[in-house]
């Protein structure tokens, strides 16, 4: 389990369908697509106190062995989740194993302890190798996150069981690493505008490569559509940005260079007299940045909405079609109720952790001693503060996301559900290990 | 009640099927309305899956489909549930062995972190002494790069280095007579490369491989030369025992346990850099006494005065300066100099230094 970015501020990944994608969603939509009922049902099921107890228990015992209960508690989140989703009134099974966990973890280490003992000797090499090293190191990592990510998919398919049989994801993971670092390339250098048709490209590749049994799946959501849709946002976003950067090329950049090359103790001095304004062009870019995140923090869950409706919207099994009705209004109510119980968790740590540091002080004395034993509280008031936060999130955001996401789906030509034959096997659980050890995995 | 229904799904075809299931003594029967046999589970073959809480969801082991039965109705369930080993509705079972796991959980926390406390440490420092001395050097350089980085601010423009000067060559003279003292006396496998950087902490670095930094600040508060001598002494301990190699050694070996074997699982890794910070002012605090004794017996054998590292240390070792400590890293002064001056030899010494030769490295910096 990783809230990675996700725990505490999610940050824009989570919600797509990328590299720190939170792929259960995008799991999750294979299944909804597999609904049958005419009527189109799905349900959840989940009490939302029986997933808090099972998310603080875990966290509580992540604590204490050091994160290695994650494979389980994975395993448990995994289990409620899918066991109370019901689509056309029967409910979804997850047949992996913490154990299964385990060993692909373990497996992904021993691939990994070559590479990085690979790159640290690299790091040494003088030469162009080792000031390359580090740019080589992180280009290869980036693949090698990507056909984790694809990789842990196809496990999770695989141990996703449907009216008694199981769903399986073909296609190669390399090709869908490198396409989906290109597109990161893109997405990149185009501010972001090229996001919408990096999600509808490997969305595709995912989805025609995703079967349910021997129903094969696909992916008819058009990035131009997205990219209509989402620009007042990338609007909103980066105006204010726009404007500092305005400001910015209008100043002497002779003066300011000439100034900063020649150093000396009155370098501020030289810089003001080259550039009278330069004080006020800093401080209207900070405020400007100032705007846009706090613009972008604001539209976010209107941001993920949008994306979840649009993604769910495109999936296709067959004749299977889904479309999603999530409302913008109760996926706000969800980011309320977490900043709520996140700004009350805030407070009574803070209160919590002086109490201790004084009584550590008071106890221990300032020699080396006393020193550890405070680093040591430190520590854990880190640890705690950061896990609860996750668990606070996950049990507000992630669950009614999951919850919200599932209930909004209507599905129509179920009865190409009515005659799937088995098809697939079991993956192994290395490409969970990987993208772990990585630290792109999720739940 | 000997038979109840349920739902069964094949695992061939995803065709939704009422199933009439039959509790004989041997086996559970499933069969279709019209009497056709669909199944047949010895109870020992039944397990239970994950399903939502209103329904029995049972597979059979080792079966090569994924065939399902699911009960819903709670008596019949339970019903089940007496006849069929591995299905406990109780949920005992499944805490049993979740207590199983969290006990190994646990036993697999603790051993890691001995291995981090003990094994590390051990691991590191045979390999530091297997290390061919090129490796080192090259390891050496490496790290020089990051710490001139660090400490190499380009004030004023003269360079890191001092010695350099005209101004500053009588004091460099002067080092390197002292250097060439200690070195004989030390006799190590390595030559020793040993500057004095552009920096106002009282201070001194030894990096893997044999390069020393002695910081200005450091000459600047020194009462003579022997003094000096005494804390280069100290850092030629850290390149004796390698020191730098090894912790450059235990480092990796902690990220490597902390970061990735454990897992980032809150997604910080600044968890990491306080476990490394408690674990690595362990090793050092050893690390640190070593090079002492080292260093005093060293100043023994070169003839000088050691009792000057004890001096140089009390009048540094308050880590006045903020920041020093850091680069210190010298706890428990106190006790430190009190072992120092245990270790001295109590006989007159030759000072390492001439009167004149003193006060040109006091000026070694003065140029630029």
């Amino acid at each position: 389990m990783r809230p990675g970015h996700g725990s505490k501020t999610p940050a824009l990944n989570d919600i797509c369908l990328h590299p720190g994608e939170p792929l259960f969603l995008q799991t999750m939509a294979s299944f909804d697509a597999s609904g049958i009922a005419t009527s189109g049902g799905v349900r959840f099921l989940g009490q939302r106190q029986s997933y808090w107890r099972l998310l603080i228990r875990g966290a509580a015992l992540l604590m204490v062995t050091l994160g290695i209960y994650r494979f389980w508690l994975v395993t448990d989140i995994r289990r409620f989740l899918w066991s109370n989703t019901e689509i056309a009134g029967e409910a979804l099974e997850y047949s992996g194993t913490a154990l299964e966990l385990l060993l692909g973890f373990l497996i992904a280490i021993a691939l990994l302890i070559p590479i990085y003992t690979a790159f640290f000797l690299a790091a040494l090499d003088l030469a162009l190798l080792g000031q390359l090293s580090g740019l080589i190191a992180f280009a290869a990592l980036a693949v090698l996150g990507q056909y984790a990510i694809y990789r842990a998919r196809r496990y999770r398919l695989t141990r996703t069981v449907y009216r008694g049989l199981r769903f399986h994801q073909k296609g190669s993971a390399w090709a869908y690493a490198f396409r989906a670092v290109a597109w990161w390339i893109v997405t990149v250098v185009t501010f972001g505008l090229a996001y919408p048709f990096q999600l509808a490209s490997l969305e595709r590749y995912k989805m025609k490569n995703t079967f349910y049994g021997d129903l094969a799946g696909r992916f008819e959501a058009s990035g131009f559509v997205l990219l209509l849709r989402g620009l007042p946002m990338w609007l909103l976003f980066f105006a204010p940005l726009a404007l500092a950067v305005r400001d910015f090329v209008g100043l002497d950049w002779q003066a300011l260079l000439d100034a900063l090359a020649q150093g000396g103790d009155d370098v501020m001095g030289k810089i003001e007299g080259g550039n009278p304004g330069l004080g006020s062009v800093v401080v209207f870019a900070m405020l400007m940045a100032g705007i846009s995140i706090t613009l972008g923090a604001l539209l976010y869950p209107a941001f993920q909405t949008l994306i979840l409706r649009w993604w769910s919207s495109g999936l296709r099994f067959d004749d299977l079609q889904v479309r999603s009705r999530l409302l913008m209004r109760h996926v706000y109510g969800a980011y309320a109720r977490f900043v709520g119980y996140a700004g009350l968790f805030a407070v009574a740590m803070t209160i919590a952790g002086t109490a201790a540091l004084l009584l550590t002080d008071a106890l221990a004395g300032s020699d080396a001693s006393g020193q550890i034993a405070t680093t040591l509280v430190l520590l854990i008031g880190y640890v705690i503060t950061v896990l609860g936060i996750s668990t606070i999130y996950r049990a507000t955001v992630l669950f009614s996301l999951w919850q919200l996401g599932m209930e909004s789906l209507q599905l129509s030509g179920v009865s190409a559900l009515e005659k799937v034959k088995a098809s697939g096997r079991p993956s192994s659980a290395f490409g969970e290990g990987l993208a772990d050890a990585l630290n792109v995995g999720s739940y | 009640m000997n038979s109840g229904t349920g739902i069964y799904f094949d695992g061939v075809t995803s065709v939704r099927r009422e199933a009439v299931v039959e509790l004989t003594p041997a086996a559970l029967k499933i069969s279709g309305p019209n009497g056709h046999l669909w199944g047949e589970w010895p109870y020992n073959e039944i397990e239970e899956l994950a399903a939502p809480d209103s329904m029995l969801r049972l597979g059979r082991r080792g079966s090569p489909t994924l065939e399902r039965l699911e009960i819903r109705d709670p008596a019949f369930a339970k019903e089940i549930d007496v006849l069929a080993i591995h299905v406990d509705r109780t949920g005992l079972l499944q805490r049993r062995q979740r207590m199983r796991v969290i006990g190994w959980t646990f036993a697999a926390t603790a051993s890691l972190v001995l291995v981090g406390w003990f094994g590390l440490p051990a691991i590191a420092a045979r390999l530091a002494t297997v290390l061919p001395a090129s490796v080192e050097r090259k390891l050496g350089d490496a790290v020089d790069i990051q710490v001139r980085g660090m400490l190499d601010t380009g004030k004023g423009g003269a360079p890191f280095e001092c010695g350099t000067a005209a101004a500053e060559t009588a004091g460099r003279a002067a080092l390197d007579k002292l250097m060439r003292r200690l070195e004989a006396a030390a006799t190590l496998p390595i030559p020793l490369r040993t500057s004095v950087a552009r920096r106002d902490e009282a201070n001194a670095i030894a990096l893997p491989g044999g390069h020393i930094y002695v910081f200005r600040g450091l000459i600047d508060k020194a009462d003579n030369a022997d003094q000096i001598a005494g804390a280069i002494a100290h850092e030629i301990g850290h390149v004796a025992n390698r020191d730098g190699t090894k912790a450059i050694l235990e480092g990796a070996g902690l990220s490597f346990l902390f970061g990735m074997l454990l897992g980032d699982f809150i997604g910080g890794g600044a968890v990491v850099l306080a476990a490394k910070n408690v674990l690595q002012s362990s090793y050092s605090r050893e690390a640190e006494a070593a090079a002492d004794t080292y260093g005093t017996e060293l100043m023994n054998k070169a003839g000088g005065d050691g009792r000057a590292l004890a001096v140089i240390l009390e009048k540094t070792g308050g880590a006045t300066e903020p920041g020093m400590k850091i680069l210190m890293d010298h706890p428990e002064t106190k006790a430190r100099i009190t072992s120092i001056n245990r270790l001295a030899a109590a006989r007159p010494s030759v000072p390492f230094l001439e009167a004149g030769e003193w006060a040109a490295l006091k000026q070694i910096c003065a140029g630029s």
